[in-house]
């Protein structure tokens, strides 16, 4: 089983659009499952017209919480905090009440160990869910982190776990992970262990900036990468840009695929309740997709 | 009129959607009237500076405590391993083993640790910049650059925060990371108000929907603003008079804005038309965060009477 990475370092680049076009290219010929990595906001599953079958409880960070009544005023919690998470004010009756900023603090233990009389204790919280469920071509996993949620990273990897274990199951020959924007922690859970990154950027001097941070990326984790260039007849001088990086770098570019108008509409179609995946399917046969389809097949 | 001091976080859930855009024309714009400072906080893809030319960039370092151990004190009694929550520290053979990459530097094991072997080292994350771009009026730029590899973006965008109060007394504009993790809320907590970009797309709506809610949970006053206006149909103004978040605005979809915005170059220089009316964005966002404090204090006093 080949498991292959589409992402951008830069976010909006076309990352999901193009997941779900080789999806469906790879329909009847290639068993797929899907991973939408990015947890923080994940479109995948209305690209491909996804029904949910399963959620399950994702468990994230603790939160510190201090109890008025035990706690004796000492400020030893504020002094251990090295999130600035504890903070104190003056109540109406003369008392100093410390309270957890719970958007701050990140779920250690330091303040409970600091504390001489036992007034602060972590509680868990619930950080998001684990979705599974069925697109026309088979499995598809993703996630929801609730807002401000840390550990997205670790539902990457759970995502990425019950994709694998279902394509397992079903004897697939392919997952495809829909990568989140960036290069920090949840991109290198998408990233790890992949057989190959589709780099996905943009004409843009931004898009090669980021671009670039992201190779980086794939390189320090032992990823092989090929580029693609959506959008690219955007800018004749932004396309250029990302020609001598590739070459520069060494890195193929496999294919360039232009702002199509037809695409915008297709997905337009999701704006009143329709399905985009019928029209997606005619644009998943068209040239740039094709080759992109074959930087893809050459690895399975 | 807008008071002197006003921190406005442009933010989004779907990247791509103009964060950056809106954020170096709108402060270009604040600079011509009074001191503004950039805080770039997309500290894993930061391109705002790549929208301004500087002469000159002062360059700090930034970096975060992580957990050591001393070999020989260690009688790996596995008291740091029962105090980490993130499961940064075992206990291999004869003593006990940290892993850099899961550490969060909170000091619990070495405020634990009883015979005092685990102890702290600072480790490199990244650099913040700061520049004052030429021919830009009273503007200053902070870019925080998180190292490739690393992944503490919190702890970066809060230094970058922290370096850009340094030089704040003005408008200060943050350009948020995309999301609703732990990064956007470091980047957006304790601002006055955030501008939510987004575009009228399926995609655009969904994401909207999950920033919108991190800023009411953070109670954050809310805007939205509809970048490429024209290019799809979904029913963005619907969603905001649910959630009784004004929308202040549109840029609309034209191909020689993403040209401009592909080059480099900010539109106010470009589009007199986009110019003009993001003129007007600040301080409709002020507006909002003076209304919803109102309000609050409003419900508070009421609230005390009752």
């Amino acid at each position: 089983m080949t498991t292959i990475a589409i992402a951008s370092g830069k976010g909006g680049t076309g990352k999901t659009t193009l997941t779900a076009l080789i999806a469906l290219r790879a329909l009847g010929e290639v068993k797929t499952v899907l991973a939408d990595a990015d947890v923080e906001a994940s479109n995948l599953p209305l690209a491909v017209d996804a029904h949910e079958s399963m959620r399950m409880a994702f468990q994230g960070k603790s939160t510190a919480r201090i109890d008025p009544l035990t706690c004796t005023e000492c400020g030893a919690c504020e002094t251990a905090c090295r999130f600035g998470a504890v903070s104190s004010r003056v109540t109406d009756s003369d008392a100093r009440r410390y309270v957890v900023d719970p958007w701050m603090c990140e779920g250690c233990t330091r303040c409970t160990l600091s504390c001489p009389s036992g007034a602060v204790s972590l509680e868990k919280g619930r950080a998001g869910s684990i979705c599974f469920g069925e697109w026309e071509g088979g499995g598809i996993a993703w996630g929801a982190l609730a807002p401000g949620e840390d550990l997205s990273g670790k539902l990457v990897t759970e995502v990425r776990t019950l994709a694998w274990t279902s394509a397992t199951e079903a004897w697939s020959d392919l997952v495809l992970v829909d990568g989140p924007p960036g290069v920090g922690c949840p991109t290198i859970a998408a990233l790890a262990d992949t057989d190959l990154l589709i780099a996905v950027t943009e004409p843009s001097v931004s898009g090669a900036h980021d671009l670039e941070r992201l190779l980086d990326l794939a390189a320090s984790l032992g990823v092989p990468a090929k580029v693609v260039l959506n959008k690219a007849d955007l800018s004749a001088d932004g396309a250029a840009r990302i020609h001598s990086l590739c070459e520069r770098r060494d890195v193929e570019l496999v294919a360039e695929v232009p702002f199509d108008t037809a695409l915008a509409a297709t997905l337009d179609t999701m704006s009143t309740g329709g399905h985009a995946a019928p029209g997606l399917r005619d644009i998943a046969t068209s040239p740039p997709v094709e080759a992109l389809w074959e930087a893809v097949a050459c690895r399975l | 009129m807008r008071a002197e001091e006003f921190t406005l976080a442009v933010a989004s859930g779907k990247g791509g959607t103009g964060k950056t855009l809106v954020a170096t024309n709108l402060a270009a714009i604040g600079a011509r009237s009074g001191p503004v400072v950039l805080v770039d906080c997309d500290v894993e893809a930061p391109n705002a500076h790549l929208f301004f030319e500087a002469d000159r960039r002062d360059t700090v370092e930034v970096t975060v405590p992580r957990a050591t151990v001393d070999a020989d004190a260690c009688g790996a009694c596995g008291t740091c391993v029962s105090v980490c929550e993130f499961g940064a520290v075992r206990v291999l053979g004869e003593q006990a083993i940290v892993f850099d990459e899961l550490c969060h530097g909170c000091g619990s094991c070495s405020h634990a640790c009883p015979s005092h072997a685990m102890g702290e080292k600072e480790m490199r994350v990244g650099d913040i910049d700061v520049s004052v771009p030429r021919g830009m009026g009273a503007l200053t730029v902070v870019t925080g650059t998180m190292d490739v590899g690393q992944t503490t973006a919190p702890a970066m965008i809060r230094a970058a925060r922290k370096r850009a109060e340094d030089h704040g007394g003005g408008l200060t504009i943050i350009d948020a990371p995309p999301g609703v993790s732990c990064s956007a809320v470091a980047a957006v907590h304790g601002a006055d108000a955030v501008l939510l970009v987004t575009e009228p797309t399926v995609f655009g709506l969904h994401d909207l929907r999950l920033a919108a809610e991190l800023a009411r949970e953070l109670g954050l006053p809310a805007g939205v603003l509809v970048n490429r206006a024209g290019s799809g149909s979904t029913d963005i103004e619907r969603f905001c008079d649910e959630w009784d978040m004004p929308v202040v605005g549109h840029v609309p979809f034209e191909k020689s804005i993403a040209e401009t915005y592909a080059k480099g170059e900010l539109v106010v220089g470009t589009h007199p038309d986009v110019a003009e009316w993001l003129g007007y964005v600040t301080d409709a966002m002020w507006s909002i965060a003076e209304t919803q404090s109102y309000r609050a204090a409003a419900r508070q006093t009421a609230g005390a009477r009752s």
